[in-house]
């Protein structure tokens, strides 16, 4: 296949988004699909198709996303109706929009990873904590926010604390 | 200005506590949310109003409860029923907001009811979740009311809220989110900054009907 000289070619714009909530593992593939069932369900199959929306990386948390240029707009308010990726529960929050994908790597640099610290990076944390009479594990913990699971296989829905509501119970 | 996300629902209700859901609000942009069932208070610059739900069956238990709810700091909102418990209830001093119009019968809200909500400041709560969590014709259905909601809006020009009822952090949307979302409903940015404005436009007091001069 003959590639296009660079006028011919269609312009893109391409999106970064951060996946909420923290250390959710989402692949590309399901995430595409996730994306693409909410935007044909809002906008209909020939807007997608004019849209194309598409997933380019996963990235320390973030997702790259790429759409035709004109069409960013109708893109964000589809991806503000994202709100599963398989059985997980997520949330896509728009950071920026960029025309090269190195601007948004650049980005992220500058935001940092958005994943969970790990508990060799904090040695010494406690990692479970007791809210409600249950005990739970710290998923992630950011400056003030804690994502909380339960202990135990059968209930993973999180929990969204901060460290002041740990202190008070 | 109090940019104000109408309706959350905070830890038991959800599972978010209500301090990670202002700290989450003030990131996606709000300056105050309405939680339900969350006594008033500020936790960092976020404004976090007391959300009172009047489900009382019949309007006159409605009326009873109000003034057993009325205060400072609360946001007292009645989920929409038929055609005249709506018109009674718009009309009802204290009640602050009529939610969940999506859900209704579709006369629910007419004319006349747009008309006494105009009259008694009375906000109509468009709630964003169905458009979000929604797909289908439980969507479209949604977008009809509210596209009829806002219809009736411009003619009489009673207050709109708009509201997330989020259950927990992830429901939450940021308000440049909200805005293109109720840009589906052919609201422009000043519609929605006057609708983000609404839970600070009803709830502040009202000017006095007769003023007494000395």
């Amino acid at each position: 296949m003959t590639v296009r000289p660079p006028t011919l070619r269609e312009k893109r714009r391409y999106l970064l988004v951060r996946i909420e909530p923290c250390g959710i593992l989402v692949e590309g593939k399901t995430l595409y699909y996730a994306i693409h069932e909410a935007a044909v369900s809002l906008w209909g199959d020939v807007t997608v198709a004019v849209m194309q929306p598409a997933v380019i990386a996963l990235e320390e948390g973030y997702a790259i996303l790429r759409c035709r240029r004109g069409t960013e707009r109708e893109c964000a308010i589809a991806l503000s109706t994202v709100t599963a990726c398989r059985d997980h529960q997520i949330a896509l929050r728009i950071i920026a929009a960029s025309g090269t994908i190195d601007s948004l790597r650049d980005r992220i640099r500058a935001l940092g990873a958005y994943t969970p610290q790990s508990r060799e990076q904090e040695p010494g944390k406690n990692e479970e904590c007791s809210f409600d009479t249950r005990t739970y594990e710290i998923i992630h913990r950011s400056s003030q926010s804690l994502d909380l699971i339960e202990k135990g296989f059968k209930n993973t829905h999180r929990l969204f604390l901060t460290t002041e509501d740990l202190e008070e119970k | 200005m109090q940019i104000t996300d109408a309706c959350v629902y905070p830890c038991p209700n959800g599972s978010a506590s209500v301090r990670r859901m202002a700290l989450e609000a003030r990131a996606l942009g709000f300056d105050s949310i309405v939680a339900h069932e969350t006594p008033a208070c500020m936790i960092g610059d976020v404004t976090v109003l007391c959300g009172v739900r009047i489900t009382a069956p019949a309007a006159k238990d409605v009326n009873t409860q109000v003034k057993r709810e009325k205060g400072p700091g609360r946001v007292v909102s009645v989920p929409a029923r038929d055609s005249g418990f709506n018109r009674v209830v718009c009309g009802m001093p204290g009640v602050h907001i009529l939610r969940d119009i999506y859900v209704a019968d579709k006369y629910a809200f007419d004319h006349v009811t747009g008309k006494i909500a105009a009259d008694n400041g009375t906000a109509i709560d468009l709630d964003l979740s169905p458009l979000i969590t929604m797909r289908g014709h439980a969507r479209q259905k949604a977008i009809h009311r509210y596209l009829d909601i806002l219809n009736l809006h411009h003619h009489f020009e009673f207050p709109i809220t708009i509201s997330s009822s989020a259950r927990s952090v992830l429901g939450m949307r940021t308000v440049r989110d909200l805005a293109g979302l109720c840009s589906i409903l052919g609201m422009d940015e000043e519609d929605v900054r006057q609708a983000l404005l609404g839970v600070a436009q009803v709830t502040a007091p009202k000017p006095t009907a007769v003023m007494v001069i000395s």
